[in-house]
């Protein structure tokens, strides 16, 4: 085994080490962060259709995103129920409304509306509550994170949507929509009544599930002619518009660009950090580099210390800094936010620590090129 | 005798920064043997480090002819120096030049990997040497915990690792009380005699020549007198 010259030469100044190391956690923390709280916004923008057990959805022309529904005839469905390959097929109801509150105030409240609940799979988290409940009346169900804005409610208290007053007969959780808008739960009819005005006769979405087993170009089959049934109307696949309604926040608002903006601030901060640092201690060794070649060392052996000190900044500030990021998680639960940090994300942040540490020494490398072993011979 | 190194006629010309050409050797020749202990005197600026590095591998000759360990130096190959460095020359400074973050022990050590040593191969070089030196009961100690006597004798120490034939030495004594220097001289040339090394040490300490077997003295830039030490 030969002396690790790098290692024990990193660790011999060890505030010089833990600055450089907590230049890349920092860099590290902001990047799962702020891409993790993303992530969760982004989740929270398609978490129903990713629930819904649902193949393909077809919608309004031109729909943005699960949210900003427009209505169009309910009689589709019956075009689409006669699809050959199409098992069955709802409609589905997704619309803003207003919520008079105990307070005098007003919020607002995504209604999600369907005939069966239970079919699709939404919701997905009852806590309290039996759905089959929601055609006996003037019922709906509220989900948990409606306790921000609405303030605290229970099983049995009335509401007032849209001027009806109903009753809250169970509670859902996890039911997320992006802009944070709480969602409701109430049956399809009973939706339409809700706003005659724009509801009576429509529905906002129509939801396909195929017969069990139907592959990729089954799929594409049908979607194809529900397409040419419906040629007023847009079908996707499940992942397509669970990407469209994402993609829609993304590109459609600054979210997206904020992010990005703080991603290259977090890994510019990291970079300036760990090459100042790495640049000061490599002017600081000059001398012990210019022994390495004076006893026959050359630009190669100090690359690999100083590729070696970086990579070890890397790796420990990774982990501190993913360390720091999962334990902030609790407390952004804590005010309903998520922090999703996937797993192929946490190996593309380590991979881009490493790079970037190694980025940040090459600035080193050029001064380490340029060292002239003579000066070992100066006082 | 076997000699080791050779300078033929060696010139260096530096160019300042408004193009004056500055001759700091000047037709230097010099050839030293296995086992033979020389001492190159000389006031500042004479040219002795310059005619060091030349023979050390670190600079190359503007003109003349260098051989060392029996391969001809040439300025047209620069990427071949420090392998010849590593191969055939072992150095010790006057700031003794010690790694402050490793142990007496891996300094020697990690000088034997650099010349392609490693693993148990390299660590018994490096007690051998350590031991050679006196501070076996050293070798774990880091330079900042060495007196400079006890540091000078590592880089000595770490010169001798990997059975380099030349040996040059720069100012060995200069940092040393003159007790330390004349104790650290006098190993270094019992050691160099041991071992059957070329020893050329660079210095303005008139102890050299005490151990030195021959004197020269340079003097603006040319080899003014050779003698045998007194």
């Amino acid at each position: 085994m030969a002396v690790d010259l790098a290692t024990k030469s990193l660790l011999h100044d060890k505030l010089r080490f833990l600055i450089t190391v907590s230049g890349v956690a920092f860099a590290v923390t902001l990047v799962f962060v702020q891409v993790g709280l993303f992530l969760g916004l982004l989740d929270n923008a398609s978490v129903t259709i990713e629930h819904i057990d649902a193949d393909l959805w077809v919608t309004s022309r031109n729909t943005p995103n699960v949210d900003f529904a427009h209505t169009f005839p309910d009689t589709a469905v019956k075009r689409v129920r006669s699809v050959p390959g199409v098992e069955r097929a709802d409609n589905l109801i997704v619309w803003f409304v207003t919520v008079n509150l105990p307070s005098g105030a007003q919020e607002g409240s995504l209604v999600y509306a369907l005939e069966d609940f239970s079919r699709w799979n939404i919701p997905w988290n009852v806590a309290q509550g039996d759905l089959a409940d929601l055609k006996r009346g003037q019922y709906f169900f509220l989900d948990d994170s409606a306790v921000k804005r609405y303030g605290s409610f229970q099983v049995g208290e009335y509401r007032e949507i849209l001027g009806q007053r109903m009753k809250i007969i169970g509670r859902t959780k996890d039911a997320r929509s992006f802009t944070t808008t709480p969602i409701s739960f109430i049956d399809f009819e009973r939706a339409q009544t809700l706003n005659p005005q724009s509801l009576q006769g429509k529905t906002t979405y129509v939801l396909v599930k195929l017969a069990p087993g139907a592959d990729a170009a089954e799929i594409a089959a049908v979607k194809a002619e529900i397409a040419r049934r419906l040629p007023y109307n847009d079908v996707y696949t499940k992942k397509e518009w669970a990407t469209r309604s994402r993609n829609y926040w993304v590109q459609s608002t600054g979210i997206g660009l904020n992010m990005y903006i703080t991603v290259f601030l977090g890994c510019l901060v990291g970079i300036v950090v760990v090459a100042q640092t790495l640049y000061t201690s490599t002017m600081e060794h000059l001398k012990e580099f210019g022994t390495v070649k004076a006893i026959g060392g050359g630009n190669l052996d100090i690359y690999r210390i100083l590729g070696k000190q970086a990579s070890i900044a890397a790796v420990g500030g990774f982990v501190m800094g993913a360390l720091m990021a999962y334990a902030m998680r609790p407390a952004i639960t804590k005010i309903d936010l998520k922090l999703i940090i996937p797993p192929v994300f946490v190996a593309i942040v380590f991979v881009g620590a490493v790079v970037m540490c190694l980025a940040a020494a090459m600035i080193s490398f050029r001064k380490v090129a340029s060292i002239d072993p003579a000066l070992v011979f100066r006082g | 005798m076997k000699t080791v190194l050779e300078a033929d006629s060696v010139s260096k010309d530096f160019r300042e920064g408004r193009g004056d050409v500055v001759s700091v050797l000047r037709g230097v020749s010099l050839s030293l043997s296995r086992g033979e202990i020389v001492s190159l005197e000389g006031p500042s600026g004479s040219g002795k480090t310059t005619l060091l590095s030349i023979l050390g591998c670190i600079l190359t000759a503007s003109s003349g002819r260098v051989v060392v360990d029996g391969e001809e130096i040439s300025a047209d190959r620069p990427a071949r120096l420090p392998a010849i460095r590593k191969k055939s020359i072992g150095f010790v400074f006057q700031q003794f030049n010690l790694f402050p973050s490793l142990t007496a022990l891996e300094n020697v050590e990690y000088a034997l990997n650099i010349k392609g040593e490693k693993g148990a191969a390299a660590l018994r070089e490096a007690e051998r040497v350590i031991d050679a030196v006196g501070l076996s009961d050293r070798r774990d100690f880091l330079p900042r915990d060495l007196s400079g006597g006890q540091k000078q004798r590592i880089a000595i120490a770490r010169a001798l690792a990997g059975k380099s034939p030349i040996l040059l030495a720069d100012e060995p004594t200069a940092n040393l009380d003159s007790q330390i220097g004349g104790q650290v001289l006098e190993m270094f040339r019992a050691l160099a005699k041991k071992e059957d090394r070329a020893l050329l040490i660079v210095t303005h300490d008139p102890k050299v020549r005490t151990v030195a077997d021959r004197v020269l003295r340079i003097q603006d830039g040319r080899l003014a007198a050779e003698g045998l030490a007194a």
